[in-house]
C-alpha cells in the first residue's frame, strides 16, 4: 500500500518535471546535433574561435582566482560575524545577479572613463579597462563574485562554531584556528565557489559587449558570426561552448556531493 | 583555583548576571539548571570565547580575564567532542602542543601516559567519525589534558553517550579528577552523574545564581522552592514553624533545624518509607491513602493523600509489591525529622 502510493507520487514528480527538462534539452539538443563533427572539428581548430574559447576561459579563471583572495575574506565575515547592516552587505554582494547585465558595463563603463577621477587614476597608471583583457576580467569578476561569495559563505555556515572555540582553548589563535581548522573544512566549497564562478563568467555577454567587444570572448564571437554569417557559422561555436560549460558543472556537482563533511 | 567573580555577560536577548563562584583544585564542581539557564555561555565567558560585560576570572590567583581564549590555559570539553574531523585521533591529542613550548620529553612521556590511561593505543589513526562515543569523549578528553591545563570544563560530556560508555567515562573523569589535582567544573542535566562525581555546585536560573555549596546542600537543603523543585525535592509545601514542628495544613511534622522564620517545608520523596504500625524508626509517621501508583521503570512514584496535603515517594518494585500497594490502600508513611527541610523563600 506504503510503496503504490509513493509510487504514484513519483510518477506524478516525474510527468511534471519532464517539461521541464524538455525545454533545457531540447535546444540545446538541437543546436548540439545540427553541427555535423567535421563542421565542429573545423571550427575549433579555427584560430580566433580557439582564442575566443581561450580568452573566455582564462578571463573566467582570473576572474575566479581573485574571487578566491578577495572573496573569501568576505564569505567568512558574512558567515560568522554578526554587526549592523550584515543583511545590506549581503544584498549588495546579490545585487550583480539582480540587475540587468548591460546596466553592470554600464556603470563599470561610466567609472572607469575619462570622466570618472577612477578613471583618469588608472589612465595615470596605464591600466585600461575599455577593450581590453583586464576589462573582461573585472566584468567578469563583478558577475561571478555573488556565486563564489554565497558558496563559501554556505561552507563556512556549515562549520560548527564549536569546532574552532575547541581549537582556541587548545591554544590556537583566530588566524592559527582559520588555517589549520576553517580552511581544510572550507576547501571544497571554495572550489564550488571557483567553478559556480568561472561558469558565470565564461556565459556573459550583456556587460562584455559594453566593456570589452574587442578583444572578443566566446559570447561576442558568437553573437558576431550569428549577425554577419547566419545560424550555421555561429552555431559550431556554440557547441563548444556549451560543452565546455556542461564539462564544468559536471565538475561542479560532483564536488557539491563530495562536499559533505561529517562531523565527529 | 578558579575563581569566578562577579562575572556579567551580555547577549543578544540574554544575560547571565553578577555570577561569583570558587572552585578548588579539590573541587569537582557541578553547574545546574534547566536549558537555556545560562550555564554553557558561562562556561564560554570563563575560557575567554564569549566576551565579560563585567567581572573577573582568575585561575591560580592570576587575573585572566584580558587574555584571548588561547593563552588562558583552560581546556573545554563538549557534549559533542568537537574532534576535528580532517585529523586523526593521533592528531587531535597533538594539536595544541605547537602552541604550548612543551619540551619534547615531557611531551612524549605526557602523551604515552594519557594513552596508557584513555586506553587510545589501538585508535591512533583512526577518523574520528568512525570512533564510538566512548572513544571520541576519551579522545576530546586527552586533547584538552594534553596541554595540562588549569582547569578542565566540561560541558555536558556524558549526555550523548550510551549507557555502557557512560559509565566508563564517568568513572574515568572521577579517576582523573583525584589525580590531575585541578578545579574540574561539569555543566550536567543527570541529577545521578552530579551526585557520583561532583562535591560542590550551583544552580544557575535565566542568568542568576540561584544557590551554591557544597552537592548534599544542593540536593539536601534548598534555598528556595525553585531550587527543591529544580533537584527534585516533590515534597514543597508552605508551612509555619513553631518550635520544633513545621506545620503543613494543620500536619505538624517534625523537622531538622526550623527556623521561626521559615515559610517552606521541602522533602525528597526518596527519603519517605512505609512505616510499620507499632515500632516505627522515624520522628515523623502519617497515616495517608495511596491515590496514585505510577510505575517509573525500575521504581513507582507513589502519590499519598495525608488530610488535604498530597505528598509523593519513589519507592521500589519490590517495596510496593511487599506491602501490596494500590491506590485507595490505606498506609502509614514515616521519615525522618532530618529529611525534612524549612527554609524562608528569598525575594527575587
Amino acid at each position: 500500500m506504503l510503496s503504490a502510493s509513493k509510487g504514484r507520487f513519483t510518477v506524478f514528480l516525474v510527468c511534471f518535471s519532464i517539461p521541464f527538462l524538455l525545454l533545457i534539452t531540447m535546444p540545446l539538443g538541437q543546436m548540439l546535433t545540427s553541427s555535423g563533427p567535421q563542421a565542429l572539428m573545423r571550427t575549433i581548430l579555427d584560430p580566433q574561435v580557439l582564442m575566443a574559447l581561450a580568452r573566455s576561459l582564462g578571463a573566467a579563471l582570473c576572474a575566479a582566482l581573485i574571487c578566491l583572495i578577495f572573496g573569501t575574506p568576505l564569505a567568512y565575515l558574512l558567515a560568522r560575524q554578526r554587526f549592523p547592516g550584515r543583511r545590506v552587505l549581503e544584498g549588495l554582494v546579490d545585487l550583480p545577479i539582480m540587475i540587468p547585465h548591460p546596466v553592470i558595463g554600464i556603470a563599470i563603463l561610466s567609472l572607469v572613463g575619462h570622466n570618472h577621477p577612477l578613471g583618469r587614476i588608472l589612465s595615470d597608471l596605464g591600466i585600461q579597462l575599455m577593450g581590453t583583457y583586464s576589462g573582461i576580467i573585472v566584468v567578469f569578476t563583478f558577475v561571478g563574485l555573488p556565486f563564489y561569495v554565497n558558496a563559501v559563505k554556505s561552507g563556512f555556515e556549515s562549520i560548527p562554531i564549536r569546532l574552532e572555540n575547541a581549537s582556541r582553548s587548545l591554544g590556537a589563535g583566530i588566524t592559527s584556528t582559520f588555517v589549520r581548522i576553517t580552511l581544510p573544512l572550507a576547501w571544497r566549497s571554495m572550489v564550488l565557489g571557483m567553478i559556480m564562478c568561472t561558469a558565470r563568467a565564461i556565459s556573459e555577454f550583456g556587460a562584455i559587449v559594453i566593456v570589452a567587444y574587442h578583444p572578443m570572448t566566446a559570447p561576442v564571437l558568437i553573437y558576431e558570426r550569428f549577425t554577419s554569417f547566419g545560424l550555421d557559422y555561429s552555431q559550431p561555436v556554440a557547441v563548444w561552448l556549451i560543452l565546455i560549460s556542461f564539462c564544468l558543472f559536471i565538475l561542479m556537482r560532483f564536488f557539491a556531493r563530495s562536499n559533505e563533511v561529517v562531523y565527529a | 583555583m578558579l575563581e569566578i567573580e562577579n562575572i556579567t555577560i551580555n547577549l543578544p536577548g540574554f544575560s547571565v548576571q553578577n555570577i561569583s563562584l570558587n572552585v578548588g583544585p579539590e573541587d569537582f564542581f557541578a553547574l545546574l539548571g534547566p536549558t537555556g539557564s545560562g550555564k554553557s555561555v558561562l562556561l564560554e565567558g570563563i575560557t575567554g570565547l564569549i566576551p565579560l560585560s563585567s567581572g573577573r576570572v582568575k585561575i591560580a590567583g592570576k587575573d585572566i580575564s584580558g587574555l584571548a581564549p588561547e593563552s588562558r590555559k583552560i581546556g573545554l570539553v563538549y557534549q559533542d567532542h568537537a574532534l576535528f574531523p580532517h585529523m586523526n585521533v593521533r592528531e587531535n591529542i597533538l594539536y595544541g602542543v605547537r602552541y604550548h613550548r612543551i619540551p619534547a620529553e615531557t611531551c612524549k612521556s605526557r602523551y604515552d601516559m594519557l594513552l596508557q590511561r584513555l586506553k587510545l593505543g589501538d585508535i591512533l589513526h583512526r577518523n574520528p567519525t568512525t570512533l564510538s562515543g566512548g572513544e571520541k569523549q576519551r579522545t576530546a578528553l586527552a586533547r584538552s589534558l594534553m596541554l595540562e591545563p588549569l582547569a578542565l570544563l566540561l560541558d555536558e560530556p556524558l549526555s550523548a553517550l550510551d549507557q555502557v560508555f557512560r559509565d566508563d567515562i564517568r568513572q574515568l573523569l572521577k579517576r582523573l579528577h583525584t589525580e590531575l589535582s585541578i578545579p574540574f567544573v561539569l555543566v550536567s542535566h543527570s541529577f545521578s552523574e552530579v551526585q557520583f562525581l561532583a562535591n560542590k555546585g550551583a544552580v544557575i536560573d535565566k542568568g542568576r545564581l540561584r544557590q551554591s555549596g557544597t552537592i548534599e546542600n544542593l540536593f539536601q537543603r534548598p534555598n528556595s522552592t525553585f531550587v527543591a523543585s529544580f533537584v527534585g525535592m516533590k515534597n514543597i509545601f508552605p508551612c509555619r514553624v513553631s518550635g520544633d514542628n513545621a506545620w503543613v495544613e494543620g500536619i505538624p511534622i517534625q523537622a531538622g533545624n526550623p527556623s521561626p522564620a521559615d515559610t517552606h517545608l521541602a522533602l525528597r520523596p526518596e527519603d519517605i518509607d512505609v512505616a510499620a504500625n507499632n515500632q516505627s524508626v522515624y520522628e515523623n509517621n502519617l497515616q495517608g491513602i495511596i491515590t496514585e501508583l505510577d510505575c517509573q521503570g525500575f521504581c513507582f512514584r507513589v502519590g499519598i493523600q495525608v488530610q488535604n496535603t498530597f505528598f509523593q515517594a519513589f519507592w521500589t518494585r519490590q517495596k510496593v509489591a511487599e506491602h501490596e500497594l494500590r491506590p485507595g490502600k490505606e498506609i502509614r508513611i514515616g521519615f525522618s525529622a532530618q529529611a525534612v527541610h524549612t527554609f524562608s523563600e528569598p525575594e527575587v
